[in-house]
């Protein structure tokens, strides 16, 4: 009799997350899953939007065409320049940034909110907000030319274009990962740091082999989250560049973005959009292997 | 255990979609009945016209409500689209078959629209609007109209008066030729390290054709020839319209098209190319710089012309759009000079294509407008091309690399023209 009633009550309770669930699956069913698949198909035919009753199916056409283009391979590559030299840093940052804000006595929410708060912005507005600071005659070469350097041109130099938009990536992304960091910090049992403290380690010790593998799951959780984000980088590229100066700056979703929109080769941009599907999954399962399998230290004690 | 659990959480959800489905019904079924209900007394059916434009819908409320008032079977849903996304979201209504009966549409994306054969043909409809519009160039394509233009725009020389006459310059005297224009753009860029003589545009290469071309046409330079089946891009006139672009640069603040008109108003460039929404900004931000606008500098004196780009704002009505008839004459309404007129007054961005507006009162007090009206004479827009967009991307792209040096003036003219010779070659 009381096993059937924890059956129900569990069952219930079951029913409940499930029936709650269910606004959110219908959303990504009809917003996330329909696209995706939608361009799944979309990418063997040759489509035009704007004359849409001339689509017609051409296979792998698409892809092949894909791979064989310069303008995709300059644009992986202008991508894999940015994941490669936004990722460690803004890991590292969030790492140390997490490690000081752990360790404040007072201030602590001032400083944790101050540090979320680009979070909170619009890329569009953090954009716009940087086109001004790296403008010729804006905020930052007006420090330059006061301390007697030459002006750069941030966002006019095909050599200081990219590494802009990769540093106001960073200063956006930092205060977010640092919080998940923190808060991963958070969930370590004060008494495992008192003993660490008792045995005598010193702080990069407990660092090292408490904290770190502590906090590795919510490592592999930024880092995954992160490359996400980092391959898809277009909002900034849109509102600071255009892919330019020189495609400098051209990403893979900017270049799929031209197609579509200003070249209506709606099947090839999906192509593209599938390719960067593939090579992502790709580097998230190296990644996961990386990052998640290794052991986690625990103290000696 | 686990699989009655199964089966009682299997009902659950089966329930919850259940009854999901059940309000949706109910909500139809409601929704129907009171539709029916009110079947019996309904006023007399009004026909809708979707009406899509970039306007801010301050500016273009007062001009519809007065189209209510002539025409009150006809209700106008109009909504505003952003300069940023409106492309974006007109391609994303066509596709879905669901476009606007009527929509504004800009020069540069028009051409595309009439190569997919997305608009209507509208020569026969309007044969006599014809010569009461300017800027059929823009909306024609082998003669035949595919939008309508209601709004132009053009750009011309923003003059700083105080940098002029702190270089020495006449500041009444803006310079007419190349000759004088280099001249002085070098004399002001020489009065203090931030301060520069010319506003180039660099690091948005969408725009680049639209800064170089009024040189080149003014040399008597062209994209490509009459029949639009060459490209003329490498003549001599153009390669010499771009080697005194290129020459301007050492002295000119390279920067995006805002950025430029943003260090204007600071006072800190000598001149600037740029439209008639900098008549209502300079005044506003910058009460105390003097400034003058004048047409652009020709070749030589009594040689070329002055010239500038040309672009516009057609309506334009889709292939699917449901409301035909009741677009086209929201559009002979909108294209009047009465209607077009108060658009302009109020947004400050193009001129009406209305061939009366050049007489307006409006300019009369309001000189500075009226250079933009007479730059519009000289004015050359860009040809309506099926293959336009990849013109356009070739030009840009090799004049960048002009810009950044890598490529000279005469290496990137040639290096596009047989790009586009190549792209209008037609294939086996």
């Amino acid at each position: 009799m009381s096993g059937d009633a924890g059956t129900r009550g569990r069952a219930s309770s079951a029913s409940r997350s499930y029936a709650g669930l269910l606004p959110w699956s219908l959303c990504f069913a009809v917003f996330g899953l329909v696209p995706l698949l939608a361009a799944l198909v979309l990418s063997f035919y040759d489509m035009n939007p704007l004359r849409p009753d001339l689509t017609h199916w051409i296979g792998l056409s698409n892809y092949t065409r894909a791979l064989g283009s310069p303008a995709f391979w300059h644009a992986l590559r202008t991508t894999a320049i940015f994941v490669v030299g936004t990722l460690p840093v803004t890991l590292l940052l969030a790492y140390a940034v997490a490690a000081l804000l752990s360790r404040l006595r007072r201030g602590e929410v001032f400083f944790r909110a101050a540090i979320f708060f680009p979070a909170t912005l619009s890329m569009v507005v953090i954009s716009l907000v940087f086109k001004s600071l790296y403008a010729e005659q804006g905020l930052l070469n007006g420090w330059l030319t006061a301390l007697g350097v030459p002006p750069v041109h941030w966002l006019q130099d095909p050599r200081w274009a990219l590494p802009s938009i990769m540093a106001m990536d960073v200063w956006a992304s930092v205060g977010y990962y640092a919080i998940l960091i923190l808060a991963g910090r958070k969930t370590l049992p004060p008494p495992l740091l008192e003993a660490a403290r008792l045995e005598g380690m010193r702080a990069l010790e407990v660092e090292r082999r408490i904290i770190l593998p502590h906090v590795r799951p919510v490592i592999l959780f930024v880092v995954l989250l992160n490359t996400i984000r980092s391959f898809q980088i277009f909002i900034e590229v849109f509102v600071l560049t255009r892919g330019g100066p020189l495609d400098s700056t051209l990403t893979l979703v900017y270049h799929l973005y031209e197609r579509a929109f200003y070249h209506f080769e709606m099947g090839y941009a999906c192509a593209i959009a599938y390719i960067l599907l593939f090579l992502v999954g790709l580097i998230l399962l190296v990644q996961r292997r990386l990052i998640g399998r290794a052991p986690a230290e625990v103290p000696a004690s | 255990m686990g699989s009655r659990g199964h089966s009682v959480v299997g009902r659950a959800v089966a329930g919850a979609l259940a009854g999901a489905l059940a309000l949706a019904l109910l909500a139809v079924v409601v929704g129907a009945a009171i539709s029916f209900a009110s079947c019996g007394h309904r006023a007399p059916a009004k026909r809708t016209v979707v009406f899509w434009q970039f306007s801010p819908l301050t500016a273009i409320q007062p001009v519809l409500d007065r189209f209510r008032r002539e025409h009150p079977d006809i209700e106008v849903q109009v909504e505003q689209l952003t300069w940023q996304s409106g492309r974006e979201k007109i391609v994303a209504a066509v596709a879905a078959g669901r476009p606007p009966d009527l929509a504004e549409i800009g020069s540069t994306f028009l051409p595309g629209l009439v190569a997919d054969s997305t608009l209507i043909d509208l020569t026969d409809s309007i044969p006599d609007l014809k010569p009461l519009l300017r800027g059929w160039s823009v909306a024609e394509y082998r003669g035949r109209a595919y939008a309508i233009p209601w709004m132009l725009g053009t750009r011309a020389l923003f003059v700083n008066q105080d940098l002029m006459k702190r270089a020495g310059l006449s500041p009444d005297r803006p310079p007419a030729t190349w000759a004088d224009f280099a001249g002085a753009v070098a004399r002001i860029d020489a009065l203090a390290p931030e301060i520069k003589g010319f506003g180039m545009n660099s690091g948005e290469r969408e725009v680049l054709f639209k800064k170089f071309m009024p040189f080149a046409w003014g040399n008597g330079g062209d994209i490509l020839d009459s029949t639009l089946t060459k490209s003329v891009v490498a003549s001599p006139q153009n390669i010499q319209a771009l080697r005194f672009y290129l020459s301007l640069k050492p002295h000119s603040l390279l920067d995006r098209q805002e950025m430029l008109d943003e260090a204007f108003t600071r006072g800190r460039v000598g001149f600037a190319i740029s439209g008639p929404w900098m008549l209502r900004k300079l005044p506003a931000s910058s009460p105390d710089l003097h400034f003058e606008v004048a047409l652009m500098p020709r070749p030589a004196a009594g040689k070329g012309t002055p010239a500038s780009f040309a672009g516009a704002e057609a309506l334009g009505i889709f292939r699917g759009s449901r409301a035909k008839a009741d677009g086209l004459t929201l559009a002979r309404f909108l294209v009047r000079e009465e209607n077009a007129m108060p658009v302009y007054v109020a947004t400050g961005n193009a001129f009406p294509a209305a061939v009366a507006a050049v007489e307006d009162t409006y300019f009369v007090s309001h000189p500075l407008d009226k250079v933009f009206v007479e730059q519009l004479k000289t004015a050359v827009a860009p040809p309506v091309h099926p293959r336009w967009v990849e013109i356009e991307e070739i030009l840009n792209g090799e004049l960048e690399e002009a810009i950044y040096g890598k490529k000279s003036a005469e290496a990137a003219l040639r290096s596009a023209d047989a790009r586009i010779a190549a792209l209008l070659t037609p294939k086996p």
